[in-house]
């Protein structure tokens, strides 16, 4: 057998899912976060809290939320405290209220019937089940402008107003919203809005420095000693800071190389590597993003990715991207959704910062709705999409 | 009721295999792996649950029901089925 050169030592560092011990440069931000939970610890039970995490796609929400989790959980349990940090990604489950909180109830018991209630009663039988077994959770909503835009004002008022309901009750829930934009709470009507606005902790995009000290962390931890040369984690930081400063993307990116390394048998990552891998990734956009889309909305990209594709077009008119949407449902067998359902999937879409949209300035036809594909090459888009929707069976 | 009553039914012997199994299933899910009548799965769990073999925890219509941890008698069963799953897999037979 020959013998093959392997330059990581633990890829699963580099995982999206990967917990590190030390979040560089976000030592302040996980400070205040268990700061503003620090009563729960003293006085558990006397108040719920409620937080929002706002930044930018790859400044680090996610992993400080979980490593808040991990850090609270371990804590409370110091203290005799049972404590459950429970993660949702809102948009997995399409930001339904039902599905969010169905998961939640399956943390405690995982063969919880799928059906035959509402997310009312689900919401009730988890505080029943905190109740029971004398526990308290942090519920974190991750990509929470999802479930504001499926479910709009009623379920975050619920879940904020859970508590007020239990009067002479220990307060047993807490909140983590996590957000991109916190501009997607003014959708929220006023009195749910002001429950929520009280602790925000803004994330701001990574200096070059910055994402360079965060991928050498990485790098101690994933890669063989020498494996990666100081120009290679260079490169990666220059490429994720013209990507926003996103330090997701640059993890991504180090993986990547890596794997385009060992594929040719070299000992180091080069800056060739980095270049090879670069090619072969859709940028700014986890191809895990759009396999999270629902039918409708894949379809709809499509036929936005070929419009772009095809015309070499900065901007597309709603209409033209609706009729060629029509297109791809006829190509899938699929009856089309109808035009106010689109505008909701356009939403969706520019929420994740797939798309841009703009109103065009009043013509004799009055305004029109322009959307952009800003970062994603097309031919990229349409090809990662068209494999989605066949490996779904679409 | 003696134990011969208790595993004398097939009905009880497959709710308890399955639950040993799955740890906790609502009655729908029983019925269903079951495949006999709702009515009879029910009236199988009550006369489990009398004999302390089994508990619930009831969320508003949904009751979900699982081994009694605390009881000795449901503790012998569990290790009685483990016994024999862990016979089949070395026999090569599916318990």
């Amino acid at each position: 057998m020959p013998q093959y050169q392997n330059v990581f030592k633990d890829e699963a560092k580099l995982d999206i899912n990967y917990v590190p011990q030390r979040l560089p440069h976000r030592d302040g931000e996980l400070r205040l976060l268990m700061e503003f939970f620090d009563f729960m610890l003293h006085f558990p039970g006397k108040m719920s809290q409620r937080v929002l995490i706002v930044g930018e796609v790859g400044t680090g929400k996610t992993a400080l939320s979980q490593r808040f989790g991990v850090d609270m959980t371990r804590e409370a349990g110091n203290r005799g405290t049972n404590l459950h940090y429970i993660h949702v990604n809102c948009r997995e489950y399409h930001g339904s209220f039902f599905l969010i909180l169905q998961h939640a109830i399956t943390v405690f018991h995982p063969n919880f019937p799928k059906r035959g209630y509402s997310a009312e009663e689900l919401l009730t039988f988890l505080m029943q089940i905190l109740d029971e077994e004398n526990t308290y959770a942090i519920l974190t909503l991750d990509e929470f402008d999802s479930l504001v835009l499926t479910e709009g004002s009623d379920a975050v008022y619920q879940l904020t107003r859970s508590q007020e309901v239990r009067q002479n009750k220990p307060q047993r829930l807490s909140l983590v919203c996590i957000l991109r934009d916190i501009s997607a709470i003014g959708q929220l009507d006023a009195s749910t809005r002001s429950t929520l606005q009280s602790n925000i902790i803004n994330l701001a995009k990574y200096s070059k420095r910055q994402l360079i000290d965060i991928l050498n962390e990485r790098v101690i931890i994933a890669f063989k000693p020498l494996a990666v040369p100081e120009e290679t984690i260079d490169t990666i930081a220059e490429l994720a800071y013209s990507e926003n400063g996103n330090a997701r993307f640059g993890i991504e990116l180090l993986w990547r190389a890596g794997k385009y390394a060992n594929a040719e048998n070299f000992d180091s990552v080069s800056a060739e590597s980095v270049r090879k891998a670069i090619s072969s990734i859709v940028p700014a956009t986890k191809k895990s993003d759009l396999a999270y889309l629902n039918l409708h909305e894949k379809l709809f990209l499509l036929g936005l990715a070929r419009l772009f594709k095809d015309g070499h077009k900065a901007h597309v008119s709603l209409a033209e991207a609706e009729q060629i949407y029509m297109v791809a449902c006829e190509e899938f067998n699929t009856e089309p959704h109808s035009h106010t359902q689109l505008w909701k999937y356009l939403h969706t879409l520019s929420g994740a910062g797939i798309v841009k949209t703009e109103v065009s300035a009043a013509g004799p036809r009055g305004r029109t709705t322009l959307v952009y594909l800003p970062r994603i090459p097309a031919a990229d888009l349409e090809k990662e999409l068209w494999a989605l929707l066949q490996w779904k069976g679409a | 009721m003696d134990v011969e009553d208790i595993f004398s039914s097939r009905v009880r012997m497959k709710i308890l295999k399955v639950l040993a199994q799955m740890g906790e299933l609502n009655v729908s899910a029983i019925t269903r792996r079951l495949g006999v009548n709702y009515q009879t799965t029910a009236r199988h769990l009550d006369v489990l649950e009398a004999e302390d073999i089994l508990q619930h925890k009831k969320f508003g219509r949904i009751r979900l029901y699982r081994l009694n941890e605390r009881s000795p008698k449901a503790r012998a069963i569990q290790t009685l089925l483990d016994a024999w799953k862990e016979s089949g897999v070395k026999s090569g037979r599916q318990s």
